[in-house]
């Protein structure tokens, strides 16, 4: 039983990181900067409880706001630019925050023993559950109830005029602009509460595997963040968590009897599942300027195939 | 500033501009396809190692001369290339970006795992040509297989050069980077016109790989990420749709890293490398070359 | 060549399952699961140890299995789960392992699984206060220094690197008595390689006498060594260290020889006495002396290898562990006197805990592994160096 509780951690910890690139993904932004986000979510939580002992629930909140601060502080030099050099500039960063924990050393002493994060050889010990005797569906409860309140606060947020705003912004930046919208403000904003959930998912991630390195944190990490709400969809942050499912239930586990051949069809179907369903596995069902216009759009995409959006 | 200290600097620096224009090579790749498609194909990197190893296995099956084995990996490189056109961008919706970029990483991962398959994840020597040869002026050294490099990725970039210039197929390829819905309206194919850039940019990247493979004298799959993403700082530093960009950039990202790695040591070589990217998208954020208005 | 050994792969383990299942209709079956990266970069090391515990347990079974309390004999079953070499799924498949009737598992491959792995096992037996879980774990191949003292459940039979370099320094320093400096290089980035320099050849360098004379460093994907070559040079070294995987160390290699450095002695990390470091750079990597505790020197070692390369694996110091590990837990569960049944699963698991840590010696394949009371394990090594395409004896300290 513990497996299947344990797999459900796993999808919960996902989901929040999924959730960060989500909000900011609304707003057109491709940002590959979730895994420098939830790094410092994880060492950041990790100090607070294994260093000096706090509770995991401030330490988590804590980590969540450390987070948001170092996102709405680099949201604003990094959002000066878009497309493909905003990839590759919130790239950098993560990059950056990754090298930087790897050359962080930084130990306490606690019970003997020194307790921190040790440069290349990671952070080990984060033991606040089994130590406080949190069995693992404690631990799973915990979680999605964070998870669950995060995604009420978002689904709140997309039907209220703060998702309108950000999905106008995605959709055409010089109309939602010529509306009186300050396109940094929303910007920074979606990124600020991106790290925000980043971090808190990054804090609860760092005590479910005890160890964090840098390694973790890698581009991959980055690229997996974008891919949970793309892959399933940006109309809703239930989308988010249909591809966590496909992704971490499915291609990770479900194929788990198909041996050898369980890594090569990972990527190959994702490749499959965003040519059939290009906008996600659940599409853009939320409220979209684009649906409005859909009907009108098809009819023109033949001369327009090449046009830049 | 000792004598020793000129000298390593001198070389750091000659070291980096040379093992740069791999850089350049897969910077040359993305902007090419952004500039074309205004899309980016992460799977670039991963296409430009596979390519490296269809080379590998001629080598290793019937121990072809460093010449074949270089041309088949970039043509391999290229071949793989327009598999990725057709399996992430031919079929996905052309206003909607994301779809293909995540395809991209999808095949990213996809091209990987089959070379790790195939190749389960050894190291396999690369062959090479002029490795011995050091050419010594005072107490610097050039490295003979180095200087190969950069003569071929020159050579490649002459090449490209001609094509996008001096022949039909470059203009229709220029005029659908600059005006697509013009250059469909003038009777260019844009499929045709992707395609080929895809053909042309798997080729560059095949090149990159190979020379990549050739200056380790190794091949392994873990070199792919590290040209991904040397290569996109390259395209960011020099300006997104800017060909001479790419290759000053390139070559910047080669010397800078060489460089302090000579200052700061290993561990913080890359922190210092972006934040010079990052101190270029504050300053300069469209690069070197790039006009203000290809922010986009 | 893949398809063929995977379905080779596939026609032997249903044959397995056919005759495990035929001789479950008369006789027990006991579970000894393993786990760790079987696909990825590093999945030949999964792919290896996988071989290894397979051929293994095809022995034992072959010789009547094992003596179960009540004097019957039980056929071992196994499997093995992949990893990836993530944390994440490694913790997975652990707890499904564990969910299941498996009594105890063999692995992972890699370090940075091994540590958060060991990290949700209780930390210390009986402590009720600790809710971590509670399931033996008998490491092959994750072999980063010290990782067994993080939980009383694990154990570990992968070579102690402290008294290997401390032999094999004191045995250049007897050899090689005019021999003064040393350099170290290493792959700053990855744990295993970072913790054996710094923890372990450094010091024992140090301590028999060779003066550290400076230290390159490098990370796991770097493709340029040049500038670290040129101080090294300078140094003008007499032994030249490197602790880093095959790749860089190739790399590695190929810019000293162009440089044109050559150090008396060249010494390597354990785990690049493996065949990948000889197909990478075969020319440059000759006469690199590496300890290592697994090597076909006696009947014992080569009967074991050559089972391994017929199911389809390499033997190697990583996957002869699996070996040792297989055979090891067999007299293991012998002495435990498990009861085998689905309802003393708990139990048996507890017993087999037990009896690793009551062990203070075991039988491996190149001689007698001593048990440590943290759970690491002490193995006979020998020197090998790198002789044509294969590694040779240069010296076995026993002797």
């Amino acid at each position: 039983m513990d497996f299947y509780f344990g797999l459900l951690q796993i999808f919960g910890v996902h989901t929040l990181l999924g959730l960060s690139a989500y909000v900011v993904l609304l707003t057109g932004q491709v940002t590959m900067a979730q895994a420098g986000f939830y790094a410092i979510g994880a060492y950041s939580a990790g100090a607070a409880t294994a260093m000096f002992g706090l509770h995991i629930l401030p330490a988590v909140i804590l980590a969540g706001l450390v987070t948001a601060g170092i996102a709405c502080i680099v949201g604003f030099p990094a959002l000066r630019v878009k497309g493909l050099m905003l990839v590759v500039a919130t790239l950098a960063f993560g990059e950056m925050v990754r090298l930087f924990f790897f050359n962080l050393t930084w130990q306490v002493e606690r019970g003997g023993e020194m307790v921190g994060p040790n440069g290349a050889e990671g952070f080990r010990a984060i033991r606040y559950f089994p130590e406080n005797g949190w069995e693992v569906w404690h631990v799973t409860v915990f979680i999605w109830i964070v998870v669950a309140v995060i995604m009420a606060a978002l689904w709140w947020m997309d039907h209220s005029r703060a998702g309108a705003v950000l999905r106008a912004v995605g959709h055409d930046e010089t109309a939602a602009q010529s509306v009186g919208l300050n396109l940094t403000a929303v910007k920074v904003g979606a990124m600020t509460l991106g790290g925000f959930i980043a971090g808190v998912g990054g804090g609860i991630y760092a005590h479910t595997v005890t160890h964090i390195e840098h390694g973790v944190f890698g581009v991959l990490l980055a690229t997996f963040a974008i891919a949970y709400p793309i892959l399933g969809g940006l109309g809703s942050v239930f989308g988010t968590v249909i591809a966590v499912l496909f992704i971490q239930g499915f291609l990770i586990e479900g194929l788990r009897f198909v041996g050898d051949w369980r890594s090569l069809l990972f990527g190959a179907l994702i490749v499959v599942a965003m040519n059939l369903r290009p906008h996600g596995l659940l599409g853009e069902h939320a409220p979209n300027l684009r649906r409005i216009f859909g009907r009108e759009k098809t009819e023109r995409e033949a001369l327009n195939t090449k046009e830049a959006k | 500033m000792d004598y020793f200290f000129f000298i390593d600097f001198l070389q750091s620096l000659t070291d980096g501009l040379l093992f740069g224009t791999t850089y350049a090579l897969i910077g040359i790749g993305f902007t090419l396809i952004f500039g074309v498609m205004r899309k980016l194909n992460l799977a670039y990197g991963a296409a430009a190692l596979a390519g490296t190893y269809i080379g590998l296995a001629a080598f290793l099956s019937f121990d072809a001369p460093p010449t074949l084995v270089f041309l088949l990996s970039a043509l391999g490189s290229g071949v793989i290339g327009i598999l990725v056109y057709y399996c992430c961008f031919r079929f996905t919706p052309a206003d909607y970006p994301m779809a293909s970029l995540l395809a991209s990483v999808g095949m990213l991962l996809f091209i990987e795992e089959v070379v790790i398959h195939a190749s389960h994840g050894m190291p396999f020597p690369y062959p090479s040509v002029f490795r011995d040869a050091t050419i010594e002026l005072g107490d610097i050294w050039i490295r003979g297989d180095l200087l190969f490099v950069f003569g071929i990725c020159v050579v490649a970039m002459a090449v490209l050069f001609w094509l996008l210039y001096r022949t039909p197929l470059g203009l229709a390829t220029r005029a659908v980077s600059q005006q697509p819905r013009a250059a469909a309206l003038c009777g260019i194919d844009p499929t045709r016109v992707n395609l080929l850039t895809f053909g042309i940019t798997g080729i560059l990247g095949g090149i990159a790989g190979a020379m990549t493979a050739a200056a380790v004298g190794v091949l392994s799959p873990i070199i792919a990420m590290g040209l991904t993403v040397k290569g996109l700082i390259a395209v960011v530093i020099g300006g997104l749709g800017s060909i001479p960009g790419a290759i000053i950039g390139g070559l910047l990202v080669g010397a800078a890293e060489n460089i302090f790695l000579l200052l700061r040591g290993v561990t913080e070589r890359d922190i210092y490398v972006m934040l010079l990217l990052f101190l270029f998208l504050v300053l300069r954020p469209g690069g070197l070359f790039g006009s203000t208005a290809g922010r986009d | 060549m893949k398809l063929k050994a995977f379905i080779k792969a596939g026609l032997l383990s249903a044959s397995t399952l056919a005759m495990a299942t035929a001789a479950a209709a008369q006789d027990k079956a006991v579970r000894i699961v393993g786990s760790g990266a079987s696909s990825g970069v590093v999945g030949i090391f999964g792919q290896n140890s996988s071989a290894a515990m397979a051929a293994a347990f095809d022995k034992i079974n072959e010789e009547g299995g094992v003596k179960l309390a009540d004097g019957s004999k039980a056929m071992i079953e196994t499997e093995y789960y992949d990893d990836r070499c993530n944390a994440e799924e490694g913790i997975s498949v652990l707890r499904r392992i564990a969910s299941t009737d498996a009594l105890v598992a063999i692995g992972p491959t890699c370090s940075n699984v091994a540590e958060p792995l060991f990290g949700i096992l209780q930390a210390q037996v009986d402590d009720a206060g600790d809710t971590g879980l509670q399931f033996p774990v008998f490491t092959d191949v994750a072999i980063k220094g010290g990782l067994a003292g993080i939980s009383e459940w694990v154990f570990r039979n992968t070579p102690s690197e402290a008294k290997m370099y401390d032999d094999l320094f004191a045995w250049i320093r007897a050899e090689h008595p005019d021999l003064k400096t040393i350099y170290g290089g290493v792959e700053e980035d990855f744990a295993h390689s970072r913790f054996t320099w710094y923890e372990v050849m450094k010091k024992a360098a140090e301590k028999h006498g060779f003066e550290v004379v400076g230290e390159a460093q490098w990370l796991l994907s770097d493709t340029n060594f040049s500038n670290q070559a040129r101080a090294m040079r300078r140094a003008e070294p007499d032994v030249v260290a490197i602790s880093a995987h095959p790749f860089t160390t190739c790399g590695m290699l190929r810019e000293m020889s162009r440089q044109k450095i050559k150090p008396k002695v060249l010494v390597g990390l354990t785990s690049s006495s493996s065949l990948e470091t000889l197909s990478g750079c075969p020319d440059e990597a000759q006469g690199l002396t590496i300890p290592t505790s697994f090597a076909p020197v006696n009947d014992n070692s080569k009967a074991a290898a050559e089972a391994v390369v017929a199911k389809g694996g390499q033997m190697d110091l990583h996957s002869a562990s699996a070996w040792e590990n297989a055979m090891i837990l067999k007299e293991v569960i012998e002495a435990a006197e498990i009861e085998g049944t689905p309802a003393s699963v708990e139990e048996d698991r507890r017993k087999i805990r037990d009896g690793l840590a009551a062990l203070t010696e075991a039988d491996g394949l190149l001689g007698v592994n001593v048990r440590q009371p943290d759970g690491e394990a002490v193995k006979p090594f020998v020197f090998v160096h790198a002789q044509g395409k294969g590694w040779e004896v240069l010296h076995d300290p026993k002797s």
